[in-house]
């Protein structure tokens, strides 16, 4: 809201002298018109859930006579946050997706520098294929792409597995090692095209001028890739990183689905699935507060690694 | 995004989120009052004045058209269906939170105490006609729809009493007899895997707590019990832990597969690979071997479980009810539809072709289409074993207000037992407290053990 503004502010400065308007009252209905469309929506469907969700998770449930008795909820102040921070499959599941996105996101990411960086050299040809083909799966939504792997990784249905035990391989996918690994593999099968289309973009914003400097100092493709492109995009690999982090904490269709052919993912696998598993039980108010504190670390996180990576790299 | 811009935006977030903590007491639902506390009387049963409509939300498929020929017969009381098989609790309990529940919902046997904590029903008991429906039905179900005869909370609708499902040329290919007890299904397991090691007698799916809890119902392992004003949890007792062990044993020494989830596409592709000899299963599994797996026509047998004494004992296996929901004040012609729809012989005929549901009323064995002999099944008379089965069915176990969450627990557990991470037994151990805390968490007064 500050920011719009502040660059409304800006534009009447600018341009004060010519303005045909006089006063602020059409230009308020104007700015109004064009934001209710997004604030309204956004106050409804955004804060006031969110608003209502930390509300819960202040409330615990009481009970009043008999066996089945009449339930009513109170202030129980940060009872629910207690039993957050002293739930183990909570820390469990918080870990387990830590290790996943340390792995994962980096190795994500890379594939996907390599591949606009590819896709930017003039060498390459077929451009709009490959471009198109690399984004392909993004347009596959993730619970299909999910149910698709689990059948490559079943041994019960999967070419891939016959074939591996052809050669002599006993590979096993849904075990209790692989399991986490192989939903990893999803994520990166989804996601890696969408990274790769904002790198790619920001890549073709670039002025071909500066390459063509470089070349006149004698830089090879190489140090070019490297020494400029890299550079440049710089806030684009940043964004991706943030996106993929929120992405990972929030890790729910891909292991939710392999759940389904796999007892080596467990109810509380990740920290979403948990408070779905809570919710189902009719604990809201405990779902409410778990799901208060992944969004609260998911922001430390984001926040912290775009402030961290935005002073090292000057932006 | 401008530093300030940010600081704003997040302070603005900060101060949303302390007016909402502030609004709290405005969120919280007040406790009720004295006589609202004690356990509400049943609700009167009059006829209404004029005409009614009715909303019955299921998970059946086919259920339309059989709601469609009561609409055709009842002009004065119209029944408006929805099927919310996409997510059955979750609507169900969003609709009861928003004071919106239909007159009547499908209801699982295991969920019925957890929505019974969540005040979800009405008793229909001022009716004659629903006291009356008890001579109905097969005892067990009705001992759960009536919470032990305290009331009249729902009728049940179908049932899911188990047996052994057998190939029976595997078994006469290795010269084996049919198992009758557990101790006997043991030793063809080995004997079975001892001819060929691809060959299993059948698999245990450690996802799927409600068909281990068939197990245990079986065993007489009562899971819960009430007196002195307290839930008494019973999840790990002697019962259960024979159970548990007595599977632990076919794993460890290979005997059965652990890595089948229960209906997936592996699962049947295993038994299509004929990997696998037996099915320990419920009566609506009959139609799963023969809509899925038809060339193995003529090749089952169905026979009653094998047992842990001598006496016959058998478990049930999913199954549903059709559930007076809070806030219905047509109970007289909900009465009227819910006990034509779950009693009355062609409703029922209907229910079992199109839904595949094998009813919980007496009167369905003598359905021509359950009393005849199936063809996919060699045309024996397969559903007299599943008749049999439910009338060994223990009356009075319970299930707990909490059961979903001690389901998931269960299941967890199961898991990582199964992947090599301690034993079945354990998972009783990790049930059994999820139960004690989840009674917790809801408030509702609960001990350990009997």
């Amino acid at each position: 809201m500050t920011d719009i503004a502040t660059r409304g502010t800006r534009v009447v400065a600018t341009t004060g002298g010519r303005s045909r308007h006089n006063g602020g009252g059409p230009r308020a209905g104007t700015i109004a018109a064009f934001l209710i469309p997004f604030f309204l929506p956004f106050v409804l469907f955004y804060l006031v859930p969110i608003a209502y969700a930390i509300g819960q998770s202040f409330l615990v449930v009481r009970r009043t006579g008999g066996q089945y008795g009449t339930s009513y909820t109170t202030f129980g102040g940060f009872d629910q946050y207690v039993q957050v921070f002293q739930n183990t499959e909570f820390w469990s599941s918080i870990g387990r997706i830590g290790l996943f996105g340390i792995v994962q996101v980096p190795v994500m990411l890379f594939v996907a520098l390599i591949m606009a960086l590819l896709l930017d050299t003039p060498l390459l040809k077929l451009k709009a294929f490959f471009r198109i083909a690399a984004f392909m799966p993004y347009a596959v939504p993730g619970v299909i792409a999910a149910i698709m792997w689990s059948f490559l990784y079943s041994p019960q249905l999967s070419p891939v597995v016959d074939l591996l035990k052809a050669i002599g391989l006993q590979p096993d996918f849904l075990g209790p090692g692989a399991v986490l690994w192989s939903a990893a593999n999803v994520s990166t099968w989804l996601w890696t095209g969408y990274n790769m289309l904002i790198m790619f973009s920001a890549l073709q914003a670039i002025p071909q001028e500066l390459y063509e400097a470089a070349k006149l100092d004698g830089a090879s493709n190489w140090a070019i890739a490297w020494k400029i492109k890299v550079p440049i995009i710089a806030p684009s690999i940043i964004l991706t990183t943030v996106f993929s982090i929120i992405g990972t904490l929030q890790l729910y269709a891909e292991p939710a689905v392999l759940r389904q052919i796999s007892s080596n993912i467990s109810s509380t696998f990740t920290p979403n699935m948990l408070a779905y598993a809570v919710a189902s039980g009719n604990n809201y108010q405990q779902a409410a507060a778990i799901s208060v504190v992944i969004a609260v670390i998911t922001f430390v996180l984001s926040f912290g690694f775009m402030r961290l990576t935005s002073k090292r790299a000057g932006l | 995004m401008s530093n300030t811009a940010t600081r704003i935006r997040i302070a603005g977030a900060v101060v949303a989120a302390a007016a909402s903590i502030a609004g709290l007491a405005a969120c919280s639902s007040p406790a009720p009052s004295g006589d609202a506390a004690a356990a509400a009387p049943a609700a009167a049963c009059e006829p209404a004045k004029g005409n009614v409509t009715l909303q019955y939300w299921n998970t059946v498929p086919g259920m339309d058209q059989v709601v469609a020929l009561w609409n055709k017969n009842n002009p004065n009381i119209q029944v408006e269906m929805k099927n919310i098989s996409n997510d059955q609790y979750g609507t169900i309990g969003n609709a009861l939170k928003a004071g919106k529940a239909p007159e009547l919902a499908q209801v699982g046997y295991d969920e019925l105490p957890d929505l019974r904590t969540q005040n979800a029903f009405v008793d229909a008991s001022a009716c004659a006609d629903a006291t009356a429906a008890k001579s109905k039905f097969v005892p067990w179900t009705w001992s759960q729809t009536s919470f032990g005869d305290t009331g009249v909370f729902a009728f049940p609708q179908d049932t899911g009493p188990m047996a052994l499902y057998v190939r029976s040329d595997i078994f006469k290919k290795h010269d084996l007899e049919i198992p009758k007890t557990w101790d006997e299904y043991a030793a063809d397991a080995q004997k079975l895997h001892d001819a060929d090691p691809n060959l299993s007698i059948t698999f245990f799916d450690p996802n799927n707590a409600e068909w281990f809890n068939g197990l245990l119902w079986q065993n007489n392992a009562e899971m819960y019990g009430y007196a002195g004003d307290k839930w008494h949890v019973t999840v790990e007792s002697d019962q259960s832990k024979q159970v548990a062990e007595y599977w632990q044993k076919l794993i460890d020494a290979k005997l059965v597969r652990t890595d089948l989830a229960h209906g997936s596409t592996p699962m049947y592709a295993a038994y299509q690979k004929n990997q696998i000899a037996t099915y320990v299963g419920a009566a609506w599994g009959y139609s799963m071997f023969r809509d899925n797996l038809p060339d193995q026509s003529g090749k089952w047998t169905i026979v009653p479980m094998p047992t842990w004494g001598s006496s016959a004992a058998s478990g049930d296996w999913g199954g549903s009810t059709v559930a007076f929901m809070k806030g219905n004040t047509h109970l007289y012609e909900s009465v009227k539809f819910n006990s034509w729809l779950n009693t009355d012989p062609e409703a029922l005929a209907l229910e079992n072709k199109l839904g595949g549901l094998y009813p919980a009323a007496t009167a369905g064995s003598a359905l021509p289409a359950l009393a005849e002999g199936v063809p996919y099944y060699n045309n024996e008379k397969i559903f007299d074993v599943f008749a049999d089965s439910s009338k060994n069915i223990d009356t009075s176990f319970t299930w707990g207000p909490t059961q979903k969450t001690v389901n998931l627990a269960l299941q967890d557990a199961l898991a990582k037992a199964t992947a090599g991470d301690g034993k079945l037994a354990d998972a009783l151990t990790a049930a059994q407290a999820a139960a004690l805390k989840s009674m917790q968490d809801q408030a509702i007064p609960a001990v350990a053990g009997n």
